[in-house]
């Protein structure tokens, strides 16, 4: 009979420059407890990836062990860049299975199903289960990956996860898994716990004017808006600068904080404008379908609104813990909410995120999408801030 | 329920129509379909099933379907679905008939689903009867290679289906008045099905026994202008659809009343007919008929029909979605807001003035002496006062400007953008003018005066029930002083004005 209530998690960041030596420091000390089950290793690209993975293993041989790049790591203390941040996850009651899919451009349901069979070789006598998931942000219609798993697993099991980051450079993205640095690649692990596991996702944006019909759309991507080229409709409608019209660089800094909402039964979903720019075709495009006939609108936030939404989204999810404290958070930002909150602002925001795990650890990164399926089918998101509790 | 929400429908439906229409064949249409209706609904579970087999689901584990279950729900015979992971959910499904006949299938943990949406799912299953049934025209028309041309003509039939449609849906998430997409439906219905006469009718009341007439293509304009109505049992096909809640088909109509025979000169052979319904109930029809004896129709007729008639059923549905919507947030006497709309818009204002750097003056507004005109003259010439004193309110306002009614004679009037109290003044001088002019009510000229009380926002006031109290206090010190007169606040009508704690 397992023994209830002696989880834990713990977290440690390294300063140091040298990925093997922070890597390797980072592992001793997250090692809060006894029995590990699972390391969660976050790097930034400043690092080598291969000097990561040998650090870590350097000082935990044996433990499943699954990470990737961001484009800014969280950890207590307040986000960082340039570090390495390590999560252990262990004690009784709590077992992990890992799945790992390469090659998934192209095959994403695919992998999404391959990736799912972790949840089905989980063990089937500990009631609480979540399959977290770490992507290579450089791969298109990730949504399709989590239909795959879906196909799998069902409304049984809770995703949570996010795609690795790289400073927007769209050249470095990468996952761990396996013990190897995979690019084009998925990692999935499901946590399967005797206590309550809870996942929680929102957002800090409004919708701004009048709804736009998507009327022509497809491959990812919005052609025409109300029957007008999309980028010029978009960028229109809120108002913006002349440059943004014509240089991509100022479209992107200005689609950042911009959003375009699509409608849902439950409120708009915020997708991301500023990483697939489109000058010459005046399209915009998010990576994830947006189908002919959507209603989308334009979507605004601020600071405030967004560390709402940081509020939010953590008093939810400690809510679905069913009155059990938490042994930790982990948490999946993105990196378009840097733009918008500022230095400053994601200082705050781990502010916020430290209040709420109350005093326990909590680690995460920025992201290129965050994963998080509560309710319903869906469940990639752009600009949100999604967390995962642990009890 | 807000806009949103109506909005939603049309969308939910266009998305589907978009996403199903690009398979290629029947597997992944049903597949897709399945999905997309799960997104829509933002259900867990869902699947089409047809005969005794589920052919395609989305939302239960690998080996886990409950493939009886599903089966009962789509035979009535459960009303709710065990989802693995999730719990017991409620459903909902719509099913379609003809040659190949299925059930769309949803369930959702929350919340029950409500009659928008099983409006919508019904809506979804005939999109996807209509796709299935071209897919297999489709197929059967690969096979047979050397009929080239009735290839292209299915394919160019889809095609113009598939445009109308478009336009429909967007007509109807565009909120266009209800008219016009009535008469898009019957239009395109004409168009594709090629019959000389179309007709909607419409049923007068829920239980009623008489249809009326509200669009048209091809009948006697003369008499149709008329808008007339008929017994259910005399209008043919479009009386037996209503009366069956089915497609109906009819050759011959040598025993019609005489009004068919006027609409359509005479000249009527055959007709079919397909219920449509609002909120679910049946309420009317939408009816093709023909001038040529040997009209057949196909099983392909039928599903075409019956998808305009679903898109009519949608069209009233949301309209009747936006008239209980303006029902909730209107006075039903007056149609000015209702008091909870004005404190919704009162408080937009508020937040938009500080920042736009304007300001807002509100008026509160009482009618003196109106209940000596109820009393004396009874309710109904009290309830025209109120109608006429609402209709001068209105005329002296901009379209950015509020009136209210609070209840009784109460009236409230939000002015956006002003620049100063003067401005206020202004308006409220002009509203106590036009009210005071005689109002024709109960046979008599009646003089009636109103005070009305002032306030005007300052910076940095964003509570709404700060103005409300400024101009309530107002509008009192004005009867006091005397009735028919204006006053604007100031901090000292508070010294002398009882507190309400």
């Amino acid at each position: 009979m397992i023994e209830p209530g002696r989880r834990w998690m713990g977290v440690a960041r390294s300063t140091d420059g040298a990925s093997r030596a922070a890597a390797a420091q980072a592992a001793r000390a997250a090692l809060t407890g006894v029995g590990p089950k699972l390391l969660i290793v976050w790097f930034a690209i400043s690092h080598d990836p291969t000097e990561v993975l040998a650090g870590v293993r350097d000082a935990v041989p044996d433990v499943p062990l699954i990470g990737c790049s961001t484009h800014g790591e969280i950890a207590p203390g307040g986000p960082s860049d340039g570090t390495v941040v390590v999560t252990a996850i262990g004690g009784p009651g709590i077992e992990v299975t890992t799945a790992v899919a390469e090659a998934v451009s192209g095959r994403q349901r695919e992998a999404g199903a391959e990736i799912a069979q972790c949840a089905l070789r989980a063990r089937a006598d500990l009631p609480h289960r979540v399959l977290l998931m770490l992507t290579d942000g450089r791969i298109r219609d990730q949504e399709a990956i989590l239909r795959g798993i879906y196909g799998v697993v069902g409304a049984s099991v809770p995703l949570i996860g996010g795609a690795a980051g790289d400073g927007w450079q769209m050249e470095h993205t990468l996952v761990i898994g396996d013990d190897r640095v995979l690019v084009d690649a998925v990692v999935g692990v499901t946590i399967a716990s005797v206590s309550p596991v809870a996942v929680a996702v929102g957002h800090g944006w409004r919708k701004t004017g009048d709804p736009m019909i998507v009327t022509g759309a497809g491959n990812g991507r919005v052609y025409t808006l109300d029957d007008r080229p999309a980028m010029d409709v978009y960028l229109d409608r809120l108002g913006a600068p002349r440059e943004a019209y014509v240089d991509r660089d100022a479209f992107r800094d200005f689609a950042l904080s911009r959003p375009l909402g699509v409608q849902r039964r439950s409120g708009a979903e915020a997708r991301n404008m500023a990483t697939e720019i489109d000058i010459e075709g005046r399209s915009i495009g998010c990576g994830t379908a947006i189908d002919h006939g959507g209603l989308a609108w334009a979507m605004t936030g601020d600071v405030d609104s967004i560390l709402a939404a940081t509020d939010a989204v953590c008093e939810n999810v400690l809510a679905g813990l069913g009155g059990r404290e938490p042994v930790g958070l982990l948490a999946f930002s993105c990196s378009a909410l840097r733009a918008v909150l500022g230095d400053e602002g994601i200082t705050w925001e781990n502010e916020r995120i430290a209040k709420w795990a109350r005093n326990t650890p909590f680690s995460g990164f920025y992201t290129y999408g965050e994963i998080a399926r509560v309710r319903g089918i869906d469940g990639f998101h752009n600009q949100t801030l999604a967390v995962l509790a642990i009890s | 329920m807000t806009t949103e929400d109506g909005w939603l429908q049309g969308q939910q439906l266009l998305e589907l129509l978009a996403v199903i229409s690009s398979y290629p064949d029947e597997e992944s249409a049903v597949h897709g379909a399945v999905e997309r209706a799960a997104q829509a609904l933002e259900a867990e579970v869902a699947a089409v099933v047809m005969g005794t087999s589920v052919v395609a689901s989305v939302g239960f584990p690998a080996g886990q379907l409950p493939e009886d279950d599903l089966v009962a729900v789509t035979t009535l015979r459960r009303d709710r679905l065990t989802v693995p992971g999730v719990g017991e959910c409620p459903v909902t499904t719509a099913s379609w008939g003809g040659t190949h006949p299925g059930s769309l299938v949803l369930a959702r943990w929350d919340a029950a689903f409500t009659v928008q949406e099983q409006s919508l799912v019904r809506g979804m299953a005939r999109l996807l009867e209509l796709t299935l049934t071209m897919l297999r025209t489709l197929e059967r028309s690969e096979r047979q290679a050397a009929e080239n041309a009735e290839l292209l003509k299915s394919l160019r039939q889809r095609q113009r289906l598939v445009e109308h449609l478009f336009d429909i849906q967007r007509a109807i998430s565009r909120r266009r008045p209800l008219a016009q997409i009535l008469d898009m439906i019957t239009g395109a219905a004409q168009d594709l099905l090629g019959d000389e006469v179309v007709g909607l009718w419409l049923r007068e009341s829920p239980e009623g026994d008489d249809a009326k007439l509200v669009a048209h293509v091809g009948l006697r304009t003369g008499v149709a202008r008329r808008r007339p109505t008929i017994p259910l049992a005399e209008a043919g096909a479009a009386g037996q659809a209503m009366l069956t809640d089915d497609v109906v088909v009819l050759h011959g109509y040598t025993e019609t009343s005489t009004l068919i025979a006027e609409l359509t000169d005479g000249r009527l052979r055959a007709s079919m007919a397909a219920p449509v319904h609002d909120s679910g109930a049946v309420s009317g029809s939408l009816m093709v008929g023909s001038h040529q004896q040997t009209r057949g129709y196909s099983a392909s007729d039928v599903q075409t029909l019956r998808a305009f008639a679903e898109h009519v059923s949608l069209a009233l549905t949301d309209a009747n979605t936006v008239d209980r919507m303006y029902q909730a947030f209107h006075d039903s006497l007056t149609g000015l807001a209702s008091r909870g709309l004005f404190l919704e818009k009162l408080a937009k204002r508020l937040g938009a003035a500080e920042h736009d750097g304007k300001r807002v003056a509100l008026l509160f507004l009482d009618l003196d002496r109106f209940k000596a005109v109820n009393d004396s003259l009874g309710h109904a010439a009290g309830d025209d006062l109120l109608t006429i004193t609402a209709g001068r309110l209105k005329a002296q306002l901009r379209a950015t400007d509020v009136a209210a009614r609070f209840g009784g004679d109460e009236f409230a009037v939000l002015l956006y953008g002003v620049a100063t109290t003067a401005d206020a003044v202004r308006v409220a001088e002009r509203i106590l003018r036009t009210l005071g002019e005689p109002m024709p009510v109960a046979g008599r000229h009646l003089r009636v005066s109103a005070s009305i009380g002032i306030a005007l926002s300052t910076p940095g006031m964003p509570d709404p029930a700060d103005l409300m109290r400024r101009a309530d206090v107002a509008m009192y010190q004005a009867k006091r002083n005397g009735r028919g007169r204006l006053e604007v606040f100031t901090d000292e009508m508070l010294l002398s004005f009882p507190t309400s704690d």
